[in-house]
């Protein structure tokens, strides 16, 4: 399949899914929509980088901002650590992602990251605690390098949420994802990973929370470490300020699946999202 | 649309994403963009044919045709393979040419890399071009493969 077709075929798919959102959704006051209301236990679409399994209202937008600063925290003495402000001189990878809310459970958004990688997502709510003992979300994306160009990495899976009351949830995201091996399959045994992501957001405050995930590779390509990232998040009225620690760079799901640099290497890095309701 | 159908759609989508695009071979090869991890792919690209770089052909000197080979070593077409693989070195005491499987011990790749433990010097011996990343890379994988006569 060339690169022309297959991003025909994916633009086809992403109109057809936009279109019964239009023609076979009965009106629904805003004022009805649950999914307006603020979820204290699942305030954000994202941990550090894997996804909740919060509903995105039909209709509506979030953004979110991403950085990772590259100098690693161990560098140096405490005094180098201090000059160079925890890292944040340094220079970043940085993402931009925008969702949207197609209808009742469903979100489509795009992330870019700044080396280039372009990902498109989807996620369709299947199940929810108000019928199910837990959450589960079904997983759709894809990677593409060099702007969506090069070399492509369709992720496919699950998030499964269990909400704490109102004190947070836990999470565990089964996700297989294709292509995540750099090198041209003539040359690899293992081209997919098979990731079983866990992570937690925990209410320490009425607005601030504690976030961990790691994302262990359990089959087929599985360089380096395994993602780890844990961090500090605030929120302020649709705006919600995650200050994190990970030992990678990754928030597309092929940079999950490819894992961290070492378990010797953190770096710092925060998270802005922007709710649009 | 029912609840069903969305779901269907949003099925396909994903199914659709399943269909991945892998890099290509050719960009790894560089120089000799049809070069596979086959030993007639390596015979035809590598030991027969002097590449676009300049990197120099290898019968030039492991021929006996008309000639001593180099090394004791003849990779000419139809004779490398029983040239190479499970083949002592001549040249190096306890050195395999190539270990089926075992591309890190075999001492085909350590003479097209330069490595410190090689003795004489690195190949093709022209001083370069030599053999680029990506091409010793395709060479290690028909190694890793087994080093089949394919």
């Amino acid at each position: 399949m060339t690169d022309l077709v297959r991003r025909t075929l994916f633009a086809l798919v992403l109109t057809a899914l936009s279109v019964p959102s239009a023609w076979a959704q009965t009106p629904t006051p805003e004022e009805e929509d649950p999914d307006l209301e603020v979820n204290v236990s699942q305030p954000d679409f994202n941990l550090a980088a894997l996804p909740t399994n919060l509903r995105l209202p039909k209709g509506k937008f979030a953004f979110r901002v991403t950085h990772r600063f590259s100098r690693p925290l161990g560098e140096g003495d405490f005094s180098d650590l201090l000059a160079d402000f925890f890292g944040f001189d340094s220079g970043a990878q940085i993402g931009l992602e925008l969702r949207y809310g197609l209808f009742r459970g469903a979100q489509v958004g795009i992330n870019r990251t700044s080396d280039r990688t372009i990902q498109f997502f989807s996620q369709y709510d299947l199940a929810n605690q108000q019928s199910f003992p837990v959450g589960i979300g079904i997983w759709g994306s894809i990677d593409g390098t060099n702007n969506f160009s090069d070399s492509y990495s369709p992720a496919l899976g699950a998030v499964v949420s269990r909400e704490l009351g109102r004190y947070g949830a836990v999470y565990a995201h089964p996700i297989w994802v294709d292509n995540t091996n750099p090198e041209p399959s003539e040359l690899v045994d293992d081209n997919d990973s098979f990731l079983i992501g866990v992570g937690t957001r925990i209410r320490i405050r009425p607005t601030v929370y504690v976030t961990a995930e790691v994302a262990p590779r359990v089959a087929g390509y599985a360089p380096g470490d395994a993602l780890l990232s844990f961090g500090v998040e605030k929120r302020v009225g649709g705006h919600a300020f995650a200050l994190n620690f990970s030992n990678g760079f990754g928030t597309t799901m092929a940079q999950i699946a490819r894992g961290g640099t070492a378990n010797d290497d953190w770096y710092i890095g925060f998270n802005i999202s922007r709710k649009f309701y | 649309m029912t609840q069903a159908g969305k779901q269907l759609i949003v099925a396909a989508a994903l199914a659709l994403g399943g269909a991945a695009c892998d890099e290509n071979l050719s960009d790894v090869a560089g120089p000799t963009p049809n070069l596979e991890p086959t030993l007639s792919s390596i015979q035809t690209e590598i030991f027969n044919t002097t590449d676009s770089s300049g990197r120099q052909s290898c019968i030039q000197c492991h021929s006996d045709n008309g000639r001593v080979p180099a090394g004791n070593l003849v990779l000419l077409e139809g004779r490398s393979y029983a040239m190479l693989v499970g083949v002592a070195s001549s040249q190096k005491a306890g050195a395999t040419r190539v270990v089926a499987g075992d591309p890190e011990n075999s001492y085909l790749i350590h003479k097209l890399e330069g490595r410190a433990d090689i003795i004489g010097q690195r190949m093709p011996r022209t001083g370069g071009p030599f053999l680029t990343d990506g091409q010793i890379r395709i060479i290690k994988r028909w190694i890793e493969e087994g080093a089949k006569n394919d």
